[in-house]
């Protein structure tokens, strides 16, 4: 169970990470939407998880929040991405192609039989 | 670096006001405002898009309580949690508390206070040096009390041949008149080479040490430098000081450093107050030229190992260079040429080379007490622990986890020793004084300076912490491992603690019977070996002796003029009334100074390597008499042994039969101080170094021939010795009225002083035996008394069944008897295994002593059935009627 979350949890600050790199500054329920629809729906978790995993983005220095307002006048907290959250997507966006090219390879044979 | 400060982060994230939860309030509303929004936009109504909404964040609740994990600490967390809990658990039993308090701080406390002393003397052996690790004391064979000493000529050869050290400095330690403008004060100083402060890394607070010329010309380095105790008293501090000329021993030095403050000299335990170069032992001493001559053995050599070389390396390279220099100078070497090397913890120059066997042993023992102390905690928690069944078993079924509820009940544990911790800290502060108290008040420089510094702390904190996990580890298992619903169902206080329950606190007292009794034989042992040191007669008389010396070489004297001041003294005092006799030696017997002779013996060849280093004193006419020390054979020195007339000896019978067994040792001849004198009389043999010591041979000289400038005066008085203190003093000063007069004591003081150790090891086990006593009492007491009260209705039952008083008394003593016995029986086990590590310490007692065996387990019995018998008596009191109907 552990294991899984904490895959989950590298996972999604990858990809939150990601959204706001192509997005620009983006409220909570926004990147989870984003994430949901990018996943082609096939991504079905609870968005309370992504909390969370902004706190420990913005905890390590990786994104910055702020209050704002949001298209239709509601008012949202607004992440965006640090100097040193540029260079950590590339980074991680770099290691994750990485373990999935060297995954891939054991599980190619697998699924061929 | 990123982690690091996420963690600090979320460290500060414990201490968060209200603002953050309102932030993360607000950031939940407007998530779920924008979902709601769009699932509206989608065409749902409002419930559902609501619905919908809440189900897709997976709770606010849960989203939140992630979130607070996230941003703070949750272990941390909860720790402080259990803190805050613990803290108001022992607050609602303050005296369960106090009790728990109470006894491990004696226990914590015993441990501080001895590691405190630990600390500022093997651990930290010469303060103000550097890296004393690396330091070694050096000596040429000889035993702890008496450690072999090297001549200048020999250090200089082994210091230019050694490659085992980086540095080796020889100094001596003697006393000094620093004499001038204001009254002559008597320091003690030590001449030493001038690479001294340079091999223990010590750096001047002012000025300098000495340099490598100071070691080169005999009489030509007049500096000294002062130890900073000396310059805040005698100068006031004067940061002028260097270049200022004082007068030692009446010749004209130049001050050119002040040492830092923590340095005391290089002997643990003693004081140095000022430090010259050797080449001026012509001008502080008087006697020999030590410069030139290589048979006086008179320099304690210490050294800084090179890096990586062992103590064993060192050893045999120094052995190699000493057997070489004893090849060369056969005349100067046929005594004791084996090299010892020691580590500064246990150097036998300066205290730690007693301190080095006692402390340890003393540490141990009082962590057999922490261990008791212990023990009679835990019992306690598992007494309480019953009354706290229901609130455990309760948060258990609310699914609180086993760990979590373990943990808890440790942090309890853990408060309270960290309390206890912090009582015996305060105990210490004032404790950690009282080895000082032990030595007598003594113009001798003894100089301990022992404060708990931060290494006592940090030792107190890692006590204290340990220490409850040792004694809450037991009853939080137990608690923990409690089957809820079993206990839920139970009716409140109608069952005990349960068969396993009741085994653990029996087996507990067992355990704390048996560690008493063994921490009361070493008690009774130690105080045993004691009282015997004291009863036994050394071998001469102590009572009524006063004691006094002065110094005639700085004020001037030649030899001639001295012996005739010497003789003038002694027929003034035995002229003086109230005085019966007086005498004079250089070095007292049980005093702290010591002579050793390197003797040949007419008649006596010695084995090869044989040691003819031989323990002496010159002394003055009639000194056996005034010492009470029997006469066995001719006669003793007197007045009539001149300088003119043949050179004279007395040995003692030790010595006498040990090299001329069954020959008459008068009229032998011996060979001591550079000549030949022949025996005209035998002593009785008596204790030398410390009472109880093995006999060891003695060698007397006439101080009459043998002059010595800075004799002790020693007189046997009528009636306390202290009172005739002006009177001698006069009698100096009627001969010359500058001359001052230092050391005046009793000689029965000085021999209290040989006998510290045995006395401080005496009090500090008798107290620790002490404390256990108590402890095991209170325990046995504890635990019999708790366990009756939970056989209230049985012992009801019974009695209404037609058991008489006698019967419950028989039913709740012979619970006593069984456990008592048990314990003696394990604790003599453990003691005759344990105690024969205490024997090095004991002097002249076995290390199992019958008396001592069977006095102290007769006793802990009696008094553990004693405490056994105020419940027996409170059940025996019990009526049927009442315990049946108790609930």
């Amino acid at each position: 169970m552990r294991e899984k979350a904490d895959v989950w949890q590298g996972t999604l600050a990858l990809m939150i990470l990601k959204t706001l790199e192509g997005m620009g500054a983006l409220h909570g329920y926004g990147i989870a939407r984003r994430i949901e629809q990018t996943s082609g729906d096939r991504l079905s978790v609870n968005y309370g998880t992504i909390y969370p995993a902004l706190l420990k983005l913005e905890q390590e220095g990786y994104i910055g929040s702020e209050w704002g307002v949001s298209d239709n006048k509601r008012k949202a907290k607004y992440y965006h991405l640090t100097r040193a959250g540029r260079k950590q997507v590339e980074r991680e966006a770099r290691d994750w192609q990485r373990t999935t090219a060297i995954l891939d390879r054991f599980l190619a044979p697998e699924e061929q039989s | 670096m990123r982690q690091l400060r996420a963690w600090l982060l979320r460290l500060g994230g414990l201490f968060t006001g209200r603002g953050r939860e309102r932030d993360l309030a607000a950031e939940m509303e407007s998530h779920l405002a924008l979902h709601i929004e769009d699932n509206m936009r989608r065409g749902m109504l409002p419930d559902e898009a609501r619905r919908q909404a809440l189900i897709s964040l997976g709770g606010v609740e849960q989203t939140k309580e992630r979130y607070r994990d996230r941003r703070g600490l949750p272990a941390l967390e909860t720790l402080l949690q259990d803190t805050r809990y613990g803290w108001r658990v022992l607050r609602k039993n303050p005296g369960f508390t106090m009790l728990a308090v109470l006894t491990l701080a004696l226990g914590i406390g015993a441990n501080t206070t001895i590691f405190s002393w630990i600390d500022s003397t093997l651990l930290n052996p010469i303060p103000g040096a550097a890296q004393t690790g690396d330091i070694v004391s050096i000596t040429r064979g000889g035993t702890v009390d008496d450690p072999g000493e090297f001549s200048w000529p020999d250090y200089l050869d082994l210091r230019a041949g050694t490659r085992s050290f980086s540095g080796l400095a020889a100094f001596q330690f003697r006393p000094l008149d620093l004499t001038g403008t204001n009254k002559p004060e008597r320091l003690w100083g030590a001449d030493v080479s001038a690479n001294y402060f340079d091999v223990f890394r010590v750096r001047p607070f002012l000025g300098r040490g000495f340099v490598a010329a100071e070691d080169e010309k005999p009489g030509g380095a007049p500096v000294a430098v002062l130890n900073y105790g000396l310059w805040q008293r005698r100068f006031g501090g004067d940061p002028h000081i260097i270049g200022r000329t004082i007068f030692l021993n009446r010749h004209p030095f130049t001050v050119v450093g002040v040492a830092p403050r923590a340095f005391h000299g290089t002997m643990t335990g003693l004081q140095t107050d000022i430090w010259v170069p050797f080449m001026m032992q012509q001008q502080v001493a008087s006697g020999a030229d030590w410069i030139h001559d290589r048979g006086d053995n008179e320099l304690m050599m210490q050294g800084r190992l090179a890096p990586g070389v062992s103590i064993e390396q060192a050893r045999g390279e120094m052995n190699l260079l000493m057997q070489h220099l004893a090849q060369q100078f056969p005349d100067s070497h046929f005594g004791q040429n084996q090299v010892g090397i020691y580590p500064l913890w246990r150097s036998p120059n300066g205290a730690n080379g007693h301190f080095y066997i006692v402390l340890p042993m003393l540490m141990a023992i009082a962590g057999l007490v922490l261990l008791l102390a212990c023990a009679n905690v835990a019992n306690l928690l598992l007494v309480r622990s019953v009354s706290r069944r229901r609130e455990i078993a309760i948060r258990l079924s609310m699914g609180a986890g086993r760990g979590r509820v373990m943990r808890q009940l440790l942090v309890e544990s853990i408060q309270l020793a960290l309390a206890g911790g912090g009582v015996a800290l305060l105990i210490t502060a004032w404790s950690t004084g009282t080895l000082a108290d032990f030595i007598p008040p003594t113009s001798f420089p003894v100089s301990l300076a022992i404060h708990p510094d931060r290494t006592v702390l940090l030792a107190g904190l890692a006590i204290s912490i340990v220490t409850g996990l040792i004694f809450g580890i037991l009853p939080a298992s137990r608690s923990a491992s409690l089957d809820p619903m079993a206990i839920l169902k139970e009716e409140t206080g109608s069952i005990s603690g349960g068969r396993r329950k009741a085994r653990l606190t029996s087996a507990l007292v067992v355990a704390q019977l048996a560690m008493s009794l063994l921490l009361l034989v070493a008690a009774g042992l130690f105080i045993r070996a004691f009282q015997r040191a004291q009863q036994t007669n050394p071998g001469f008389n102590p009572e009524h002796v006063l004691v006094a010396s002065f110094d005639l070489f700085p004020a001037g004297y030649t030899s001639e003029q001295g012996r005739e001041f010497d003789r003038q003294l002694l027929a003034k005092l035995t002229a003086l009334p109230g005085i019966q006799s007086a005498s004079m030696a250089d070095v007292m017997p049980l005093g702290l100074t010591r002579n050793t002779e390197m003797v040949k013996l007419e008649g006596y060849v010695p084995q090869l390597h044989e040691a003819m280093d031989i323990r002496s004193a010159a002394v003055g006419p009639g000194f056996l008499h005034m010492m009470q020390i029997p006469l066995v054979a001719g006669r003793e020195f007197t007045a009539n042994d001149r300088e003119d007339t043949q050179q004279v000896a007395m040995v003692n019978q030790t010595l006498a039969d040990r090299y001329w067994p069954n020959e008459d040792p008068l009229g032998k001849r011996i060979w001591a101080e550079g000549h030949w004198s022949t025996v005209v009389g035998v002593a009785r043999t008596c204790d030398y170094d410390r009472l109880d010591e093995k006999p060891q041979p003695f060698l007397y000289l006439p101080l009459l021939q043998d002059y010595t400038s800075h004799p002790i005066v020693l007189a046997r008085v009528a009636g306390d010795p202290l009172s005739f203190a002006p009177a001698l003093e006069k009698a100096i000063h009627e001969l010359n009225a500058d001359l001052p007069v230092f050391d005046q004591d009793s000689l029965a003081v000085r021999v209290e002083i040989a006998s510290t150790l045995q006395r401080l090891a005496g009090t500090f086990v008798g107290a620790f035996g002490l404390l256990a006593l108590i402890l095991a009492t209170v325990g046995i007491y504890g635990v019999i008394a708790y366990s009756a009260r939970q056989r209230t209705r049985e012992i009801g039952i019974r009695m209404a069944l037609g058991a008489d008083r006698r019967d419950v008394m028989r039913l709740v003593l012979g619970q006593g008897l069984r456990l008592t016995l048990a314990g003696l029986a394990l604790g003599l086990a453990l003691s005759l295994v344990l105690t024969r590590f205490l024997s090095s310490a004991l002097f002249g007692i076995s290390a199992t002593d019958p008396l001592t065996f069977g006095t102290v387990a007769a006793c802990l019995g009696f008094v553990a059935l004693g405490a056994c018998y105020l419940p027996a008596r409170r059940a025996m009191g019990v009526e049927p009627n009442v315990a049946l109907r108790l609930q």
